[in-house]
C-alpha cells in the first residue's frame, strides 16, 4: 500500500508520543494544573459576579433594578420598615446590569458562586440574606 | 440476498453530537446514504426574546448563543446597535473589544479541536485545550467578572476598563500559549492516524461552501479568501497586520489547520493590540450614558443609558466571529425595544452543508466531519 | 528446581515439614487425590485474586497515567493518592441496578459477560510469571493462548446480538471482523518465535530466551524479531480493542458499542476482563519478545529468591508494556474501522509472512 511505504517511520505518531510523555515526566514548564475543588480553591477577581448584597443604608428600595432586570429577577419586597429587593438566584443570568443601573452604588456581586440548593424556594433571597451594613459615610 | 437499509437516529442524546443535535442517518451497513440533521432541541426563542427586551436587556442573551464564544456575540449585537444608533465609541474601548474578542477566537478553537480529537477517540487534546483556556477564562474573570457570560461589550464602549495587572498576566499568556501550540501541532498535526482520518474526509468544495453559506474557517478551509475582519473592516482591525488563513484542500483536514494558524494569528493581533492600546483611560461614551448620581463610584463604570431609544430604522451588522460570518438584524420603531431582530448564526448555516459533505462515508467520518464543523448548537437553534 | 506452582508449594510445605504429615492423613483416609485438588485450587486460587488484584490497580494504574499525560492528579480522594478508587468502582457497580432491556434476549444476554470474564482468566493458566511460577506447563501453550483469545469475540457478538441494540450490532460486527484479522498476524508472528524455539511451550520458549549474547545483549527474541515484536504488538493491542483501535466500543460513533445495554455487575465483566486481557496480551508480548521472567543478574540471584525476583522481573517488564499501551492511547485518535480492516490485510498479514520468512532465514543460518 502506498501509505504505508509513505509513513513506515510512523514519525508522526513518535512526535506525539514524546510530547505526551514530556507531559508525564513534567520537562520543560509543563505542570500539574488541576485544582482540588473542594479542598483547595481558586483566587477569585473582585470583579467577580456571583451573589448578590445589598447595602443596608445606601438602597432606597426604588425599583430601578427590578425595572432594567432582563429575566425578572428582581422583585422589591418589604423587609422591617424599608423595602429592599429580593433576588430569584434560580433565574438570574448574573448579567450585572442591576448593579450598573443602581442609582445609589448600593447593589453589589459578591464572590458567592455556591449556590446550588435543595428546593426552589431557598434560591429566592430575601434582603435577610442579601442585606449587609456598610459605614455611612458623612 | 434480501439487504435492507438501517436507519439510525443518532442524537439528539449522543456523546458526539456537541449538545442535542440528531442525525436522522440512512445506512447502506456503515455507509451513509442519507444525513438529515434535525435542529430545533435547544430552541429558546432568543429572537423572539430580543423584542420583548430592552437594547440593554438582550446583551446578556447574546452571550447564550454560542456560549463558548459570547464576546463576539456581544460584540456583534452592540455593534448593530451602535451603527442604528450612531454611537461614537472611545478608541480604548475598541482596543479592549478587540483583545476580548481575540482571546476569545483562541477559547473557541481550542475548544473546537480539542472537541474534534475526542471525537476521534484521542482525549488528551480536549484536557490540555481546557487547560490554556482555563487561563484566559481567568483573564476574562478579571475583566468582567464572569468566565462565561460576559454582558461586557456595551453600546459605546465596555463596562469597565482593564483592571490593574491584566496586561501583564495577557502577556503572560500570550507567552505560554505559543509554546503550548507548538505542543499541540507536534501531538496531532503530523499524527499518521489523524491525517488517514481527516484527509479527503468531509470534502466541500469552494462553490457548495458558497452556496450553502457557509463562512469563518470552513469557508476559508475550502480556500475561499473571505474573513469579515478583511473583507468588511470593523472596529481597529483596518490597523492591524494580520493575513486571512486559507486552505485549498476543501476537506476536514484544512479547516483544522485553519484553526490552528488562526490561532496565532490571533496571537499575533494580540501582541500588537497590547503594544499600541491608548493610555487615556476612557472606555464608553459620556453622551450617552447618565452620569453616578451619589455615593462614591465604585469602579464599575455608570456611563450607560438605562433606557436608550435609537430612532426609527433598520441595520444589518455583521462580524467576523470564531465560528464565522455571526450577523444581527435590528429594526428598530423608536421605542425602547427592537420592532425585530434575527440573528444569523453561523453554526446554524455551516450545519446545513453536513449533509452534502458526508454522502457516501462512514459514521466515524461523519463525526470528523462534523467536528472540523465546529457548530455550539446554541448558535444553531438560538 | 520445580517445574510449576505445584511442585513449588510442595517444595514449600516439605521445607516447613508439614508435606508428609498431612498427605500421611489424607493417605489413611484413601482420599489422596483430594488433597492434591486442594492444593491445585489453592495455587489457581492465588492466581485469580492475583490477576482480579492486578486488574484493579490498572484501572487505577489508567487514570493515573491519562491524568499525567493531561497534566491532571487523577483519583486522589479516595485512600492514598486515590488507590482505592477501583474498589469504590466495584461498590458503586455492584450498587447498579442490573438491567435488561425488553426486547433482549435475556438467557444470552447474562451469559454473554461469562463468556467474555472466563476466558480473559483462563489465558493465565500457562504464563510463566517467574521461575516455576506457573500453573501449568502446556506443551501447547501458545496455542492455548492463541485459542481462548480467540473465544471472546463470540461472546462479544453474543452480547452484541442479545441486547436488540443497532449500536451494540454495530459493536459487536465491528469487533468480530477486528478480532479475526487481528488474530491471523498475531498467530503468524508467534508462530516464528516457534521456529526458533522447536516448541509451543511458553516456558521452553523463556528459556530460550535466559542467557546473552557476547556477555551483555540479553538473548530474547525482539533483537532476533524486531519487526515481529512491532507487528505483534500492533496486533495485540487490536485484539485487546484499546485506542487506537477500539471499535468494539468507539463511544463517539456507537455510544458503548457492544456493551450499550449493560449495566451493573454484568457491565464490570466485561470491564474487568478488558483489563485481564490487558494484563494477559502483556505478558505474553513479554515471554514471547522481552525474555519473560528472565533478566541477566538472575544467575546471580541465591536460588531460594529465584522465583520471587523472576516474579519481579516479569512485573517490570509487564507494566513497562501495559504503561506503553496506556500511554499510546492517550496519544493517538481512533482507526476508521475500514482502515483498520485495510491495515489489518494488506499491511499486517504480509508483514507478518516475511517476518516467518525472515525467521526461518536465521533458523536455517544457524543463527540461534
Amino acid at each position: 500500500m502506498a501509505w504505508i511505504s509513505k509513513n513506515w517511520t510512523m514519525s508522526g505518531i513518535i512526535k506525539g508520543l514524546i510530547v505526551t510523555l514530556k507531559h508525564v515526566l513534567h520537562i520543560g514548564n509543563r505542570p500539574t494544573v488541576t485544582v482540588q475543588y473542594p479542598y483547595e480553591r481558586m483566587k477569585l477577581s473582585p470583579r467577580f459576579r456571583g451573589l448578590h448584597a445589598v447595602d443596608e443604608n445606601a438602597c432606597i428600595g426604588c425599583g430601578i433594578c427590578e425595572v432594567n432586570c432582563p429575566n425578572s429577577t428582581i422583585t422589591i419586597v418589604k423587609h422591617n420598615t424599608r423595602w429592599y429587593p429580593q433576588v430569584n438566584i434560580g433565574m438570574c443570568l448574573f448579567c450585572g446590569i442591576c448593579v450598573d443601573v443602581c442609582p445609589m452604588n448600593a447593589m453589589k456581586m459578591t464572590g458567592n458562586y455556591e449556590l446550588a440548593d435543595y428546593t426552589r424556594e431557598s434560591l429566592v433571597y430575601g434582603p435577610d440574606r442579601l442585606l449587609f451594613n456598610k459605614e455611612v459615610k458623612q | 440476498m434480501e439487504t435492507d437499509e438501517l436507519i439510525i437516529n443518532m442524537g439528539p442524546v449522543h456523546p458526539s453530537t456537541h449538545g442535542v443535535l440528531r442525525f436522522k442517518l440512512r445506512m447502506d451497513g456503515e455507509i451513509i446514504k442519507e444525513c438529515t440533521p434535525v435542529l430545533g432541541y435547544l430552541h429558546r426563542g432568543t429572537e423572539k426574546l430580543g423584542e420583548m427586551k430592552t437594547y440593554l436587556q438582550f446583551i446578556p442573551y447574546t452571550d447564550r448563543l454560542d456560549y463558548m464564544s459570547a464576546f463576539p456575540n456581544n460584540y456583534a449585537y452592540v455593534k448593530a446597535v451602535e451603527e442604528l444608533a450612531g454611537i461614537e465609541v472611545p478608541l480604548r474601548a475598541e482596543y479592549i473589544r478587540v483583545i476580548t474578542m481575540e482571546l476569545n477566537r483562541i477559547v473557541n478553537h481550542l475548544v473546537s479541536i480539542g472537541s474534534l480529537l475526542l471525537d476521534l477517540g484521542a482525549s488528551t487534546m480536549i484536557m490540555w485545550g481546557f487547560r490554556e483556556r482555563e487561563n484566559a477564562l481567568q483573564l476574562f474573570e478579571k475583566l468582567c467578572g464572569a468566565r462565561m457570560t460576559f454582558n461586557y461589550i456595551k453600546p459605546g464602549g465596555v463596562r469597565e476598563d482593564i483592571p490593574e495587572g491584566f496586561i501583564p498576566q495577557l502577556n503572560e499568556f500570550l507567552k505560554d500559549m505559543e509554546k503550548r501550540i507548538e505542543d499541540y501541532e507536534q501531538l496531532i498535526n503530523s499524527n499518521e492516524i489523524f491525517l488517514m482520518r481527516m484527509k479527503n474526509i468531509g470534502v466541500i468544495s469552494a462553490e457548495d461552501a458558497i452556496n450553502y453559506g457557509m463562512t469563518g474557517p470552513t469557508l476559508r478551509g475550502s480556500g475561499v479568501d473571505y474573513d469579515l475582519r478583511k473583507y468588511e473592516p470593523y472596529s481597529i482591525y483596518p490597523d492591524l497586520d494580520f493575513k486571512a488563513c486559507v486552505r485549498d484542500e476543501c476537506d476536514s483536514y484544512a479547516r483544522y489547520i485553519v484553526r490552528i494558524e488562526e490561532m496565532k494569528e490571533s496571537l499575533h493581533i494580540l501582541r500588537q493590540v497590547v503594544d499600541t492600546i491608548p493610555e487615556a483611560k476612557i472606555v464608553s461614551n459620556p453622551k450617552y450614558g447618565v452620569a453616578p448620581m451619589t455615593g462614591t463610584p465604585s469602579a464599575v463604570s455608570t456611563y450607560f443609558p438605562r433606557i436608550f431609544t435609537p430612532p426609527t430604522g433598520e441595520v444589518y451588522s455583521r462580524i467576523e466571529a470564531p465560528k464565522g460570518e455571526l450577523g444581527f438584524y435590528i429594526a428598530s420603531d423608536g421605542t425602547t425595544k427592537p420592532y425585530r431582530v434575527k440573528i444569523r448564526s453561523p453554526s446554524f448555516c455551516n450545519l446545513t452543508a453536513i449533509p452534502k459533505m458526508v454522502q457516501g462515508l462512514k459514521i466515524p467520518d461523519l463525526i470528523a466531519a462534523f467536528g472540523t464543523i465546529d457548530v455550539v448548537l446554541g448558535d444553531v437553534d438560538r | 528446581m520445580t517445574a510449576n506452582a505445584y511442585e513449588l508449594i510442595v517444595y514449600i510445605l516439605t521445607l516447613l515439614g508439614v508435606y508428609e504429615p498431612i498427605l500421611n492423613v489424607f493417605q489413611v483416609l484413601g482420599i489422596e487425590y483430594i488433597f492434591k485438588i486442594l492444593i491445585v485450587l489453592v495455587e489457581v486460587g492465588i492466581l485469580f485474586v492475583f490477576v482480579l488484584l492486578t486488574v484493579m490497580f490498572l484501572t487505577w494504574m489508567e487514570r493515573k497515567v491519562v491524568a499525567m499525560v493531561q497534566a491532571r492528579y487523577g483519583p486522589m480522594v479516595t485512600g492514598p493518592r486515590g488507590l482505592l478508587q477501583p474498589v469504590m468502582d466495584g461498590v458503586k457497580l455492584i450498587g447498579k441496578e442490573d438491567i435488561i432491556p425488553a426486547k433482549a434476549d435475556r438467557w444470552i444476554f447474562t451469559l454473554a459477560p461469562f463468556i467474555v470474564f472466563i476466558p480473559a482468566l483462563l489465558v493465565f493458566i500457562p504464563l510463566p510469571f517467574g521461575q516455576s511460577l506457573i500453573i501449568s506447563d502446556l506443551r501447547v501453550g501458545l496455542l492455548y493462548i492463541i485459542a481462548i483469545s480467540a473465544v471472546s469475540p463470540i461472546a462479544i457478538l453474543l452480547a452484541g446480538w442479545a441486547s436488540n441494540n443497532k449500536y451494540s450490532l454495530m459493536g459487536a460486527m465491528r469487533a468480530v471482523a477486528q478480532d479475526i484479522s487481528y488474530t491471523i498476524p498475531l498467530a503468524l508472528t508467534a508462530i516464528a518465535i516457534v521456529l526458533f524455539t522447536g516448541s509451543l511451550s511458553t516456558v521452553d520458549i523463556v528459556n530460550a530466551q535466559s542467557g546473552t549474547w557476547f556477555g551483555i545483549i540479553p538473548k530474547w527474541f525482539i533483537f532476533l524479531q524486531p519487526l515481529g515484536f512491532i507487528l505483534f504488538l500492533i496486533a495485540s493491542i487490536a485484539e485487546m480493542g484499546r485506542i487506537p483501535f477500539d471499535f468494539q466500543e468507539s463511544e463517539s460513533e456507537l455510544v458503548a458499542g457492544f456493551f450499550t445495554e449493560y449495566s451493573g455487575m454484568k457491565f464490570a465483566m466485561f470491564f474487568l476482563a478488558e483489563y485481564a486481557h490487558l494484563f494477559a496480551v502483556s505478558g505474553i508480548v513479554v515471554t514471547l519478545f522481552l525474555g519473560g521472567w528472565t533478566f541477566p543478574i538472575l544467575p546471580f540471584v541465591p536460588a531460594m529468591l529465584v522465583p520471587l525476583v523472576s516474579l519481579g522481573i516479569f512485573l517490570v517488564k509487564t507494566y513497562a508494556v501495559i504503561f506503553f499501551a496506556m500511554w499510546l492511547r492517550d496519544t493517538v485518535p481512533r482507526v476508521r474501522i475500514d482502515q483498520l480492516l485495510n491495515i489489518g490485510w494488506k499491511i499486517m498479514v504480509p508483514l507478518a509472512l516475511l517476518n516467518l520468512l525472515l525467521a526461518g532465514f536465521l533458523v536455517t543460518a544457524g543463527v540461534f
